[in-house]
């Protein structure tokens, strides 16, 4: 009975890979909380919990042993409790509990998978174990593994953490654990499983496949309609998971490397994204898509990273979110080849995933950034010139100073959303020759007969082409964004008529009235579709008859206790 | 057989008193003579049918003796008993000073 | 090798001394009782670690009270199982010790809240020590008979109320058992267990150790709080004084229900596959029903109450497995729960000490105001839910693999549901309890005494220690020799037997 192996670590080229990606995201999230975090109460315990979860995230990539892997995977439920429960909001407990349910609970699965695998193999050690999808307890075994996986990277119907924990908690912890680092680890685990440990088949690809489309698909479609900046990030974050898994259940080389080269940059993209949603954070309380706009022009750095991350994660050219769905969309393509039969679906999926993405991020580009401001926050007095009074919005550190202040973020927290936008453009522009090269097919084992299926020429070229179209597409947002200003027909300076603004949010929300959306988008709205809340309903219902039942009358207890007796002599005497 | 047979019907007089009557001071008279049911039922358990004391007097044989020790295990019993009931008694009579009832059924704020 | 054996009838003695001196002294020496409850139980649990290591030394020990040799006098036996039970009692009572030096400062007799505990903890010491049946019954409800005091202690209505039910209900769960003793009494001839074991071996079993068999599950699950044998036990444990509420889900079920069963239908009757399955099936429906009921409570040790319902449930489901494994994870997590569920009762104490409620809607911010309390809940709240790297996880995975090892696919996957609504209940404890916003009325709050935190930060301690010692040689030992009292089986009456000759 020899629970613990030897050999508990191991280091190969996919741990490393994720390894130093861990490390710089914890790097980045660091330097830009010692701008945000102005609060001086909890500040240590926040530093704390950030180098724990570094400690536990590298204990997670580099363990070989499941068991050793769960408790550091375990412990990373907390620290993101904890992490959570640092912020302010008037929810924010609610959601970490929700989170750390949902996370700690599908670990509690997780333990049920190890023992499927212990039954199956008798050892725990993660290399070497290559288990055939054969019998049903491999099945449930890989599957209840995977349902870990899911809830961290915040896969649907796992998903309901995300969303809360971007609106409540604070934004770099957002930004650090479900936008990039959960997202790593997850995938990381999935990978894991599908590579290394288990032998995947055909049905278990198609299931990957999915559960990754549906995800992309429900995710995008729901940020649509939100109406707070960081709620709609987060079902963006919890879309770009979708991406993953989908490229993972592809089952063939470019498919995998695809996946594996998103994860990365959906991680970097998402993080990118709420890190300069903490930028404008700072400067307004608000979230409500309604009551922010035209922040272009004061915080302009802000606003080009903000552009370039959500061109990236949309699959526009040639930044990297692009070359990695490109590499997805082959592999699918390569399914299809090679006999698969949903394989347009799946394909119709992403593209759709990939427009329905970019639509939402128009809707923030102009609501946050371009639009006219509402009256209420301060960007509004910078653009009318000062004769807004004050607001109560605005937050109390930047209502003090002089304007200079309202103008854009100190670099600290500029300097990291920079690196990340440029390693998007990096690793779109260079997409070969740095991450793929270096990262992605070294983890791979594959980097020799690569090359022959990414056509160089061909990538370029559609890049061109695909630049050219991005602009077209933005343009064309551009008009849209005119048309939708021609109700104003006063000839009157639009800058002294905030009334006249047009919001950026009530295009979208035109979404929910096609018929028959209107009803799904009615039931996501009364949480039908969150696991969380469908399950707490039951349980409460069962509580609630069995608390009946226990009416504090003491016959009836000992009825039960004869009654029970009664059956344990029939069961093992009589029968 | 007969004797057994009476000490079951004890017992069940006392369980039933214990589940159907609703006077707590009922109750707890139900559970002594569950007991007392119980504690014969052990005694009887360990007579033999003609059997003398079991006292090792001069001249006598240890032959057809009753077994001695389940009486000295029936008076632990017995003590335990009355500790037990002692306790019941003063508790019930503190729930009347708090409720002011002796029904059991009224008796009900904890559940759930 | 019989002269270390003098240590068995010690746990016994020593409490009781404690507890006569207390009843003598503590009404006039104003400090005695506080300092003579925690130096006995200073005592008992330097004494349990000896005894570990004299176990470990010498084997199984046998001490015959009164030097009547059994069957004929009353055996003594220190085996594995028992040098387990014995460190498990009273490393918890010593704890429970030093909180209610603090703590029982609201009631106003202490001294006789100190003889009841120790009157308690004889009881208990002595169930889990004796080697003879009869014995046994006697210690249980010495064990009983204080705790009904106890429950009562704070002489309010709910109290009250709680103390009846609880009496009642546990009198006619020992009455059932004393009518098993009296079947197998008629059967075998003997009191000893260890000859029982013998004489059932000779004799083959009869339908009528089928009917004892029935009458002790009954009996002895009625003092474990199985379902549906529980529903004295959340009226009863929130009732008691925190460190009494403490040592009864602590170990009072275990030592009264869980231990005797053990002894019981493993070495005395011989485990056999109907009692397996029966106590695997009562096992996973006391960890649903317990885990369900717990999780929409909003008294504070109600829920704990309730959870000790379910957490009971993992135990017996690892001991039903009947595997080595299983019964090791039983075991383990026998010993964590009695951890970190006594570290709640104390946690919910605290926070009863500081702002006088137990009802989690009235509470809410108090993280900053009892900062200790806060960490040493949010690491009991871990372990019992089974989040690594705490005790409950490891305990939890063990008896998962065992399940599952077993066969009991449908089980594993229950104990892996009662630990997810086990998080989620603990969840809502922390979030109403400690998180949110501090309401006007608590911002006097003030930290708990220092005896109170102590006696929590030493819990604590224990539970991430005996997470991280699940590698070690010195868990791998201690529960490795309960574990293997239990496998053995019957064998047990051989080697006791042989001891005392």
């Amino acid at each position: 009975m020899d629970l613990i192996n030897l050999e508990l670590f191991k280091i190969d080229s996919l741990s490393t890979f994720v390894g130093v990606f861990v490390g710089l995201f914890t790097l980045l999230t660091v330097i830009y909380s010692f701008g945000f975090m102005d609060k001086k109460k909890g500040l240590f315990s926040y530093y704390f919990y950030i180098i724990l979860t570094l400690v536990a995230s590298l204990g997670v990539v580099f363990s070989n042993d499941l068991v050793l892997f769960m408790v550091f995977w375990g412990f990373l439920g907390i620290l993101l409790y904890l992490l959570i429960g640092v912020g302010e909001k008037p929810n924010t407990s609610k959601t970490s509990k929700k989170a750390l349910i949902i996370v700690g609970g599908a670990d509690a699965l997780m333990l049920l998978g190890l023992a499927l695998i212990w039954h199956l193999t008798g050892t725990f050690k993660m290399d070497g174990m290559r288990i055939p999808l054969n019998s049903a307890e491999a099945i449930w075994a890989y599957l209840l593994l995977a349902i870990g996986a899911f809830a961290k990277a915040g896969v649907m119907p796992f998903h309901s953490w995300v969303p809360d924990t971007a609106e409540d908690a604070l934004t770099p912890v957002t930004a650090y654990l479900p936008a990039s680092l959960d997202k790593l680890l997850g995938i990381y685990f999935l990978v894991r499983l599908t590579l290394n440990m288990f032998v995947m088949n055909l049905d278990m690809n198609t299931f990957l496949m999915a559960v990754g489309s549906f995800t992309i698909i429900a995710a995008v479609m729901m940020a649509l309609i939100q109406n707070d900046f960081k709620r709609l990030l987060g079902y963006l974050a919890v879309s770009s998971a979708g991406y993953m898994v989908l490229g993972l259940g592809t089952g063939n080389f470019i498919g995998i490397a695809g996946g594996l080269f998103y994860m990365l940059n959906g991680a970097i993209c998402m993080s990118c994204l709420f890190m300069t949603c903490g930028s404008v954070e700072k400067n307004v309380r608000t979230m409500d898509l309604d009551k922010l706009g035209g922040f272009a022009k004061i915080m302009p750095i802000t606003f080009i990273t903000f552009v370039i991350a959500s061109l990236a994660i949309s699959g526009v050219p040639p930044f990297n979110g692009f070359a990695s769905k490109w590499m997805i969309y082959q592999g699918i393509i390569n399914v299809g080849k090679n006999g698969g039969s949903l394989w347009m679906l799946w394909l119709v999926a992403t593209m759709f995933g990939s427009a329905l993405t970019l639509a939402s991020f128009m809707k923030l580009i102009h609501a946050v950034f371009l639009g006219q401001p509402s009256p209420e926050n301060p960007a509004r007095k910078d653009l009318a010139g000062g004769r807004i009074p004050k607001s109560p919005l605005i937050s109390p550190k930047s209502s003090h100073g002089d304007r200079a202040e309202h103008r854009e973020v100190n670099p600290v927290m500029w300097v990291p959303t920079v690196i990340l936008a440029v390693l998007c453009v990096v690793f779109g522009v260079f997409a070969y020759q740095v991450p793929l090269k270096m990262f992605i097919l070294p983890s791979l084992k594959m980097a020799v007969n690569f090359s022959g299926t990414w056509n160089a020429t061909l990538a370029t070229l559609l890049m061109l082409v695909s630049i050219a179209i991005g602009i077209i597409i933005y343009f064309l947002g551009t008009i849209t964004k005119t048309r939708e200003t021609e109700s104003f027909v006063g000839g009157e300076v639009l800058k002294e008529h905030p009334d006249m603004r047009v919001s950026g949010v009530e295009l979208y929300n035109t979404v929910q009235d096609i018929k028959s959306l209107k009803t799904i988008y009615n039931m996501a709205k009364n949480k039908a579709f969150d696991l969380y809340e469908v399950v707490s309903k039951i349980v409460f219902g069962i509580n609630k008859i069995l608390r009946y039942m226990h009416n504090g009358i003491l016959p009836t207890y000992l009825a039960w206790c004869l009654l029970g007796m009664g059956i344990l002599f029939y069961v093992l005497i009589l029968r | 057989m007969a004797v057994y047979l009476l000490c079951l019907v004890l017992f069940s007089l006392g369980i039933y008193c214990i589940l159907r009557k609703r006077n707590i001071i009922k109750i707890i008279v139900g559970v002594i003579i569950a007991e007392y049911a119980v504690n014969l039922f052990f005694i009887l358990v360990a007579y033999r049918m003609g059997g003398r004391s079991p006292i090792l007097s001069e001249g006598a044989t240890i032959k057809n003796m009753v077994d001695p020790l389940p009486q000295a295990l029936v008076l632990t019993s017995i003590v335990i008993g009355l500790a037990t009931t002692a306790l019941l008694v003063a508790i019930a009579m503190k729930i009347y000073e708090k409720y002011g009832t002796f029904d059991i059924t009224k008796i009900k704020e904890l559940k759930g | 090798m019989m002269d270390i054996s003098y240590i068995i009838p010690l746990f016994v003695a020593v409490p009781l001394a404690g507890a006569f001196l207390i009843a003598l002294l503590g009404k006039s020496i104003k400090k005695f009782p506080d300092v003579m409850g925690v130096l006995i139980t200073l005592i008992l649990c330097i004494l349990s670690v000896k005894s570990v290591l004299i176990h470990n030394t010498y084997g199984i020990l046998t001490y015959s009270a009164g030097g009547w040799n059994p069957p004929v006098g009353i055996g003594m036996v220190l085996d594995g199982l028992a040098v387990f039970m014995l460190v498990t009692v009273n490393v918890l009572a010593f704890c429970v010790a030093v909180y209610s030096v603090d703590y029982m400062e609201k009631f106003t007799a202490k001294w006789k809240f100190y003889t009841l505990f120790l009157l308690m903890l004889t009881g208990m010491n002595g169930v889990v020590i004796t080697g003879d049946i009869f014995n046994l019954f006697v210690f249980l409800e010495i064990a009983a008979v204080a705790s009904y005091a106890l429950v009562a202690f704070g002489t309010e209505k709910h109290e009250i109320e709680a103390a009846f039910k609880y009496a009642i209900m546990s009198t006619v769960g020992s009455l059932f058992i004393l009518l098993g003793i009296v079947f197998l009494y008629s059967y075998t001839s003997t009191l000893n267990m260890a000859d029982i074991a013998n004489v059932i071996m000779l004799q083959g079993k009869g339908n009528i150790i089928l009917l004892v068999s029935v009458l002790f599950l009954m009996g002895f699950g009625l003092k474990a709080a199985l379902v549906p044998f529980h529903a004295w036990l959340p009226d009863a444990h929130p009732s008691a004084p925190a460190p009494i509420s403490a040592m009864l889900s602590g170990v009072l079920i275990k030592s009264l229900g869980v231990y005797t069963i053990c002894r019981i239908f493993f070495n005395v009757f011989g485990i056999n596959p109907a009692i397996s399955s029966t106590l695997m099936f009562l096992g996973v429906l006391s960890m649903l029903v317990g885990v369900v009921l717990a999780i929409g409570q909003w008294d504070f040790k109600r829920l704990l109450a309730y959870h000790s319902i379910s957490q009971i449930g993992y135990v017996i489901l690892g001991i039903g497995l009947g595997t080595p494994l299983g019964i090791m994870g039983g075991f383990f997590h026998l010993f964590n729960h009695s951890v970190f569920k006594s570290l709640l009762f104390l946690n919910s104490g605290a926070v009863e000490y500081a702002t006088g409620t137990r009802d989690l809607q009235k509470m809410g911010g108090l993280k900053e105001k009892m900062p200790l309390t806060y960490s040493t809940n949010l690491v009991a709240s871990m372990s019992i839910a089974g989040i690594p790297p705490f005790n409950g996880f490891w305990s939890k995975l063990i008896i998962i693999i065992a399940a599952v090892e077993a066969g009991k696919f449908g089980y594993a996957f229950c104990a892996v549901l009662a630990s997810i609504l086990t998080l989620a209940s603990f969840m809502k404890v922390m979030k109403y309890a400690y998180f949110g916003d501090l309401r006007e009325k608590w911002k006097a709050v003030k930290e708990v005494p220092f005896f109170m935190k102590l006696s929590m930060v030493m819990l604590s301690l224990i539970c991430l220690v005996g997470g991280i010692l699940v590698f070690g040689d010195i868990l791998q030992g201690f529960l490795g020799s309960a574990q293997e009292a239990l496998s053995r089986g019957t064998e047990y009456a051989f080697t006791v037997l042989q001891g005392i000759k």
